[in-house]
């Protein structure tokens, strides 16, 4: 694990090594066999068990149960944790009640987005953060480097420069082994049958406290006699559904517990592919494809703006947003298309063209979702309006086509016909 | 994962089924399960000749497209035009229903390089 630092961008080498089997990896292979695993962000995790189709249905009419153990999952905690991670990320922490928890970036004093996190606030002085599996080694190094004074905090003389290594906040990975208790991993329950799964398994008050959950709210339940925190968050577009933090060790039996007493109403258990597709129909960004990736895209043109307190004392970042914020041109829209039978799915990088078949962007992730297609397209912001009708190009898939002259790669602007209609969509979809 | 007897395979994860001067062609379980759910499949044009081991067809699944190398030298007589409405007949019944396209045999000599299912499922064993 290495970073450094230039013109205050944040640059990070990960050792790469063989993938880590998945905490639940006995269970995964016992229900959709090896050939289903995976190697995703240096874990060995499932893909599918039954379909990736069946397993969307599932969560959107029923429930769906997933391995999140790859997530990373830190506790910052001590007198200036709150102070710490105002000053880290971009939303407001301090003002989070106690049980509250808080979408948000990590971002380097140049304004890359390095993550997207949720902070939960646990106590005055004590937070648990979830952070992506794939960047957990550059975010935890990230934290590290700036306690230490190493990274950059910002390129402009700031107070914030000799302030922010000498905050006292202490930061643990909380999936760690060797922590003595309160270790915590992420599963999640997702869809309406949530809440009617789960009170299976705890008493009728413990049933009534996760029913009467708020979104972004949590509690400290045991379920089956495990002791878990049960977060209305989530990353499907359910409005019923549950991320559940707990001991590592205990994840293999309450992820059986929960199987079982979902299965009469239809809980199925689902892997990374029905993971994607249905963040992409609800219009959830990626890290890395609508986040940071090869555009660089910003929470402001991933239609996270509210996510960013330009207003808050301080963060890391703040200036370059401050730019970005008033300069975008480009916005991460939602675009449904056709996928009836016989229909040619749409890919990453696929050019979108406007009715005069003129190239206004591209396609950062795709999938099927029931009886249609979705995208998240990166696209001109005049085009980004609900209700426009918007064309896809497919580039060429195989070197056959290239032969045909099918094109490879489409510059903005080009003009082309389109292959397949489509329509901006609602940026989010709620389910 | 099935191996059906009786067919020549390359390591491609091919199949082709030889009666007379035809060869019936598709792609192998090991193959099918590999790529996911089929959603879509480009078949060549009827009439249109192939060399052994050159790209003549695209199966795509929700998670990658993929080319399909002719395992034998010829000419395409018939493609299962069924994969235009149901592509997924590639992963129910890969071996049957599932079949591609049947391609006359212009170079038998093509054959050769083929693997009969058990030298194929050694070699499955490899990967």
């Amino acid at each position: 694990m290495q970073g450094s630092t230039s013109a205050g961008q944040f640059v990070f080498k990960e050792r790469a090594g063989e993938p880590v089997p998945s905490v639940l990896y006995d269970e995964h292979v016992k229900l959709a066999g090896k050939s289903h695993m995976a190697a995703f962000a240096g874990y060995l995790m499932p893909l599918w068990y039954s379909s990736i189709a069946e397993e969307h249905r599932a969560v959107r009419q029923h429930a769906g149960l997933f391995d999140c153990t790859h997530m990373g999952v830190l506790e910052v905690s001590g007198p200036d944790a709150g102070s710490f991670l105002d000053a880290v990320s971009t939303n407001r922490v301090q003002d989070l009640k106690l049980g509250r928890a808080k979408y948000g970036y990590i971002l380097d004093a140049a304004g890359n987005v390095l993550d997207d996190i949720i902070v939960y606030r646990r106590g005055e002085t004590n937070f648990m953060v979830v952070v992506n599996a794939a960047n957990e080694s550059k975010i935890r190094s990230y934290l590290h480097e700036l306690q230490q004074g190493r990274a950059v905090v910002d390129t402009q003389s700031s107070p914030w420069i000799a302030k922010l290594p000498k905050l006292k906040a202490t930061i643990r990975d909380m999936r760690d082994p060797s922590r003595p208790s309160d270790r915590r991993a992420d599963l999640a329950l997702q869809g309406p049958a949530s809440f009617d799964t789960l009170g299976k398994l705890t008493d009728a008050s413990g049933a009534k406290r996760i029913c009467e959950l708020k979104s972004f709210a949590f509690v400290q339940e045991k379920l089956g006699g495990i002791d878990c925190l049960i977060c209305r968050t989530g990353y499907t577009g359910s409005n019923v559904g549950v991320e559940l933090f707990v001991d590592p060790q205990q994840a293999p039996r309450l992820w059986n517990l929960i199987l079982e007493a979902g299965r009469p109403l239809g809980v199925l258990p689902c892997g990374l592919g029905s993971r994607d597709s249905l963040r992409i129909e609800a219009g959830l960004p990626l890290y890395g494809h609508e986040l940071d990736g090869k555009f660089n895209i910003s929470p402001f043109e991933a239609g996270y703006g509210w996510a960013v307190k330009l207003d808050k004392e301080f963060f890391i970042g703040q200036a370059a947003m401050r730019r970005v914020a008033e300069t975008y041109d480009m916005e991460v829209a939602r675009i449904e298309l056709s996928a009836a039978r016989g229909v040619r799915p749409i890919r990453q990088d696929d050019p979108l063209l406007d009715e005069q078949g003129e190239c206004v962007g591209w396609v950062l992730s795709a999938a099927k979702a029931e009886d249609k297609q979705v995208a998240l397209a990166y696209i001109d912001r005049k085009a980004a309006v609900e209700g426009k009708n918007l064309g896809v190009y497919y580039l060429a898939r195989s070197d056959s086509q290239v032969e045909q002259g099918r094109k490879q790669a489409v510059q903005k602007g080009q003009k082309l016909e389109a292959d397949l209609a489509g329509t901006v969509a609602s940026r989010f979809a709620k389910f | 994962m099935a191996v059906a007897q009786g067919l020549l395979y390359t390591k491609d994860h091919e199949w082709a089924r030889i009666e007379g001067g035809t060869a019936t062609v598709g792609i192998t379980d090991y193959a099918q399960e590999q790529l996911g759910e089929v959603v879509f499949v480009e078949l060549p044009k009827v009439g249109k000749e192939f060399g052994a081991h050159k790209e003549f067809a695209v199966v795509e699944s929700s998670k990658a497209a993929s080319d399909v190398f002719c395992p034998v030298a010829g000419k395409v007589t018939e493609v299962n035009t069924e994969l235009e409405t149901t592509p997924e007949l590639v992963n129910k019944d890969c071996y049957g229903e599932g079949w591609l396209c049947k391609i006359k045999i212009t170079d038998k000599g093509s054959l050769a390089n083929l693997m009969d299912a058990k030298k194929y499922e050694e070699y499955l064993k490899t990967l």
